[in-house]
């Protein structure tokens, strides 16, 4: 290392000795070797930013950073430092800053490949791909022998979109081979293949067909190098051989839906069309026939099949699936209930098999002699119990599938079930009623029944983990968690909870945050879905070893499809869930602003709240106690020297287990936090209506209108009769008049152009437009309670339009198709209008009428 | 259902389902691990007749099988490790956790020319067992104590997988001059051998040093450093 401040040779060792311990992480040996120099050099930087790299792992990043500037500022020529310095912004995830240090490292020490090599990282984990690809050059220019060199160029080329270039770079390196690699060589064997995926994704199937040819004998990964030759012989129409790929494929794996589809397309089969149908059955058939064990051939055809033939079919299905007993039937089939027809003559089935002996009866159908298996080899059912408890158990979920919900009938059939039902241990069944319950609206009941299903499996987790999500869905924060702590790590910091956040236990955290959000608790419920944001956040940051990492293993097909993932990450239903709670929860605190203090709740009397604010205190105080206990526990265990680092502890500790400071310093500008959940989701999931409604919230608070016009236009294409395409037209033509400043020229002709000439309506009254679409509505309980919403903007003072919004809601109830979902909704709105108390009792007087068992239905 | 292998974009409900049904769980980049150091063992099974909530709805995973090569195997032979199975409750009994395993078993085979694969299951996991036993022919190869953090015991199980060579011969004499040539027998006849065939990929492993998975005791993974100066590769 080149260094302007020599140290002395006994140092100089020292020195080497921090490098070492840093890198094999013996962070205490590595400190007190850098203490030792600076003892006698006090002021040696390199030494000074060593330390603090150790610090920073330590956790101690603000002493790190602290230590680091001192260190600059003695050494300010020091490659080292600087390093050091962007190592430390980018293990804060401030890239930019990372960027700038390495930069200045680089121009002390232009040839350090490890520099260069950080940089190129950082570059791809930033995805600027054209920076990468020149630092990328630069490296290989320098060490031209290694193949990782060349593969990295490759893919900067790739993601940057220069195909050919990518390709080329591939291609030259292949050439400075003397000699061709050993066979086994799984590095080369993928390459190979990562150069085909780019000649393909150039598009030249013809190129990549007769390149995926000559390694296919060669090939260490069989099954990539078969579908990549079947799919291009697809692409390029050579029928016959597609069909001969496919159908070796499938050989290997009968129960791959992409082979199936590859194989219909080869042999020129399209099941819109009903005259291919017969030829279709056939080939599914001789599937069928090969192998006892696979469902794929046997459940394909009744996807296309029709009348007749789908009953036909569907007869022979169910009643293979029945005798065997197989319990996940009814998942298999409920997507053919969009099928109004389908859905009936399966219903018209099953319940033929309920006075059907059934399990002989088609015997000679089903089994062919290849038949080997004896079906209940593994039970202790005879076969009429097994064909009785089966058919019951479908009719069951039949009937308390929403599409087919008839719920006293489901209860009979479970019922039957569970006295059918031979085995202790066995809680299927009861797991099920548990369900029906929490259809009909009790959820109460619902946990309790799911709390028995448990119990009668206790060494089962996957009833565990239905126990809990029902003990959240009924307001059992604490006993969920109790629930989840059977099967978490006892040692675990912060308890079940503090495991389950360490373990990215998503579906639960969120779960809990609605759980809260429901009750009102906003800073728990923040907490929550912050807690899931960072999750994301961490999902994020994962990939950056990788981008060493891979290159070192070779398997770059996998790795570029990682990158193009995380490119995606945020699109998935599980950030767009946590994240439409998070908005919601801010657009309220900016309407309240009073609810950050002290974390009130919103709704309600004051009465009410000043009894709930009671409890939560005291909730608060009783959490804390338990943190307190629990870090003592930590503590006492840490004596024990095998227990985690001391730092480690610290980190993990929660120091805001109940969300206050959350709610606080996030509260204080809710729309600007809004806006980290809410970017992602309009960038990623633009085709989401609930993200574009929740998009228009935001950015009509903040005044943007450009923005929530955007949003709006959004939700009128993907769905035009959506309550809220209404109700936030109308309402972004009220904020338009009511905004007193004048807007920009070229936002008012943007919004004239788009809105009031084509959306707003201008000629009648906002009033007029409201009545006119609560009349067209009259039946739909979410477009009341849309235009119900819309009455109490226009006249949030009037008393007589609040009784007239009560009124509403109260018809809404008693319609046809409002659910129990619905009803909940409409006494949230009740509840916002803040009317008498009288029009809530008789609303929900009407609902319990009507849903007599829903214990949602109460007024918190 | 459908058999694929595991993609990364998949892991958020690979882990799911794995936290869901067991005890041993992992952080997502433990997943990332396996999936980007042998893409082609891990396998999921996906539930395709689920009806579509949003455009966006991720491919729902109701079962997995989490697979890997040893990396310094202490008998020197080249084998493969199931690091964790399982499958919803909702889907079991369809055959599902079968076909997951023995996808996976011939991709050991295949591309790393595995000679066996080894298991841990609980001594008290009465469907893993008999699923491992009795339907794919491992063998019990002796007891570990107190391996889960529970104190249960595992038994250590093992099936060898030449069975997968003589099927590949098969296979190609059924095809008279298909494409999957006939060097190639001698080719997988070679890397069953125990031992051979492991040292070219062995050269290239030395660089990591990696301490995974919460079975045995939560480590923090893929442990390397960026500054360190001489870590970059076989150049
Ligand atoms: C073990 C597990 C993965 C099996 O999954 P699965 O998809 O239901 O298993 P399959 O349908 O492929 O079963 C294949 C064979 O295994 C055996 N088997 C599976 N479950 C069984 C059970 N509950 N009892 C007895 N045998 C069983 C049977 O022989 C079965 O063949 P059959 O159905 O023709 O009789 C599943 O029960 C599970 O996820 N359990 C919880 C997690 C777990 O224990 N994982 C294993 C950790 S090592």
């Amino acid at each position: 290392m080149a260094t302007n401040q020599q140290l002395p040779s006994k140092e100089q060792t020292l020195f080497r000795h921090v490098v070492q311990s840093y890198e094999s992480k013996q962070y205490k040996k590595g400190i007190k070797s850098a203490d030792q120099i600076l003892k006698k050099h006090p002021n040696h930087g390199e030494t000074q930013a060593m330390k603090a790299l150790i610090m920073s792992s330590q956790n101690k990043s603000e002493e790190a950073f602290e230590l680091c500037k001192v260190a600059l500022k003695n050494a300010m020529k020091s490659q080292v430092c600087w390093h050091v310095y962007g190592l430390l912004y980018r293990g804060q995830r401030n890239y930019e800053e990372a960027l700038k240090a390495y930069r200045f490292a680089l121009r002390l020490d232009p040839d350090s490949s490890q520099i260069q090599r950080d940089l190129a990282m950082l570059q791809v984990q930033m995805r600027d791909y054209a920076g990468y690809v020149q630092t990328r050059r630069t490296i290989l220019q320098a060490r031209p022998s290694s193949r990782q060199n060349w593969t990295a160029l490759a893919i900067g080329l790739q993601l940057s979109g220069d195909l050919e270039g990518a390709e080329d770079v591939l291609h030259r390196f292949e050439e400075t081979l003397r000699e061709p690699p050993n066979r086994k060589d799984i590095e080369h064997a993928e390459a190979v293949l990562y150069q085909n995926t780019i000649i393909a994704e150039r598009g030249d199937y013809e190129r990549a067909l007769e390149h995926v040819n000559s390694v296919l004998k060669a090939a260490l990964d069989k099954t990539a190098v078969m579908e990549m030759q079947a799919e291009y012989l697809l692409k390029l129409d050579r029928k016959e051989d597609a069909v001969k790929a496919y159908t070796k494929l499938l050989k290997r794996n009968a129960e791959r839906r992409d082979y199936y589809d590859g194989l219909e397309k080869a042999s020129s089969l399209d099941r819109s069309k009903s005259e291919d149908h017969e030829k279709l059955g056939q080939l599914y058939h001789g599937w069928a026939e090969q192998s006892q064990r696979s469902d794929a051939p046997r459940r394909i055809p009744l996807d296309f099949k029709s009348g007749g033939a789908f009953r036909e079919h569907a007869d022979k299905y169910l009643r293979r699936m029945f005798k065997k007993g197989v319990p996940s039937t009814f998942a298999n089939m409920k997507q053919l209930y969009a099928d109004q027809a389908k859905k009936e003559t399966i219903c018209e089935l099953v319940e033929s098999y309920l006075s059907d002996g059934g399990a002989e009866k088609h015997e000679s159908e089903t089994n062919g002699p290849t038949n080997g298996s004896n079906p209940s080899k593994n039970s202790k059912m005879d076969p009429a119990t097994t064909w009785q408890l089966s058919v019951n158990y479908f009719l069951a979920q039949h009937y308390d599938y929403h599409l087919s919900r008839n719920l006293s009938k489901a209860r009979k059939y479970i019922d039957r079930a569970i006295e059918l039902n031979p085995s202790k241990t066995d809680y299927t069944y009861h797991m099920t009623r548990a369900r029906i319950h929490k259809h009909a609206g009790n959820v109460v009941e619902a946990s309790k029944a799911m709390n028995e299903a448990r119990e009668m499996d206790l060494k089962d987790r996957y009833i565990n983990t239905k126990c809990a999500k029902y003990q959240l869905r009924n307001h059992q924060n604490t006993d969920a968690v109790n629930t989840m702590g059977l099967f978490t790590r006892k040692e675990a910091v912060g308890g079940p909870l503090g495991d389950l956040v360490d373990m990215q236990c998503v579906w639960f955290i969120t779960e809990d945050g609605e759980s809260y959000l429901r009750q009102n608790d906003l800073a728990l419920a923040l907490k929550r879905f912050k807690t899931v944001y960072d999750i994301f956040v961490a999902w994020e940051e994962d990939q950056f070893d990788f981008h060493s990492f891979s290159l070192r293993k070779g398997m770059i097909r996998t790795y570029v499809d990682m990158i193009r993932w995380e490119d995606r990450l945020r699109e998935h239903p599980f950030f767009t869930r946590a994240a439409l709670s998070a908005i919601r929860i801010y657009c309220l605190l900016f309407d309240r602003p009073a609810l950050v203090e002290g974390g009130a709740k919103p709704n309600g009397s004051s009465a009410e709240n000043a009894a709930e604010k009671k409890k939560a205190a005291k909730k608060a105080k009783k959490d804390a106690e338990k943190a307190e206990a629990e870090k003592k526990l930590a503590l006492a265990k840490k004596a024990n020297p095998k227990a985690a680092d001391e730092e480690e502890t610290a980190k993990k500790e929660d120091k805001d287990p109940m969300g206050l400071e959350l709610l606080k310093s996030t509260g204080e500008k809710p729309l600007e936090e809004a806006m980290k959940y809410l970017t992602p989701l309009l960038e990623l999931s633009p085709n989401n209506i609930e993200g574009q409604i929740a998009g228009f919230e935001v950015f009509i608070r903040r005044r943007k209108y450009l923005p929530a016009l955007k949003c709006l236009l959004a939700t009128r294409r993907l769905a035009p009769d959506h309550p809220q395409a209404h109700y936030q037209s109308l309402r972004f033509r009220r904020a338009l008049e009511e905004d007193k400043t004048p807007l920009d020229p070229h936002v008012s002709a943007v919004i004239q152009e788009n809105f009031i000439s084509q959306i707003a309506d201008p000629e009648k009254s906002l009033e007029t437009l409201n009545e006119e679409f609560l009349f067209a509505h009259w039946h739909s309980a979410r477009h009341v309670q849309a235009g119900v919403r819309l009455l109490e903007l226009l006249h949030p003072e009037l008393e007589p339009a609040k009784g007239k919004a009560t009124n509403h809601l109260q018809q809404t109830v008693g319609e046809k198709g409002t659910t129990i979902e619905d009803a909940v909704e409409g006494l949230r709105v009740l509840r916002e209008l803040e009317g008498s108390r009288e029009g809530r009792v008789e609303y929900l007087r009407i609902a319990r009428e009507r849903w007599p068992e829903a214990s949602v239905l109460r007024d918190l | 259902m459908d058999i694929r292998v595991l993609h990364p974009s998949d892991i958020p409900h690979v882990q799911q389902t794995n936290i869901t049904n067991l005890p041993e769980n992992y952080f997502c980049k433990y997943y990332l691990y396996h999936a980007l150091s042998w893409p082609q063992l891990s396998y999921v099974a996906v539930d395709v007749s689920r009806p579509k909530k949003t455009p966006y709805d991720a491919p729902k995973i109701v079962g997995y099988v989490l697979a890997k090569m040893e990396e310094d195997p202490a008998d020197g032979v080249q084998h493969g490790h199931i690091t964790s199975l399982s499958v919803m409750r909702t889907h079991r009994r369809l055959g599902l956790a079968e076909k997951l395993m023995r996808q996976s078993q011939r991709a050991m085979f295949e591309t790393y020319g595995a000679v066996y694969v080894s298991l841990h299951v609980r001594v008290s996991n009465v469907a893993a067992r008999s699923l491992y036993e009795d339907t794919l022919g491992f063998k019990n190869n002796g007891t570990e104590e107190k391996y889960y953090a529970d104190g249960e015991d595992a038994f250590s199980m093992r099936k060898e997988l030449d069975y997968l060579r003589e099927e590949a011969l098969d296979d190609e004499s059924d095809e008279e001059g298909g494409t999957i040539g006939q060097d190639e027998g001698a080719e997988v006849g070679s890397a069953g051998k125990a031992g051979d065939g492991a040292d070219g990929e062995k050269k290239k492993e030395r660089k990591r040093k990696v301490k995974v998975g919460r079975g045995l005791g939560v480590g923090e993974l893929v442990e390397r450093n960026e500054s360190a100066p001489q870590t970059n590769g076989t150049s």
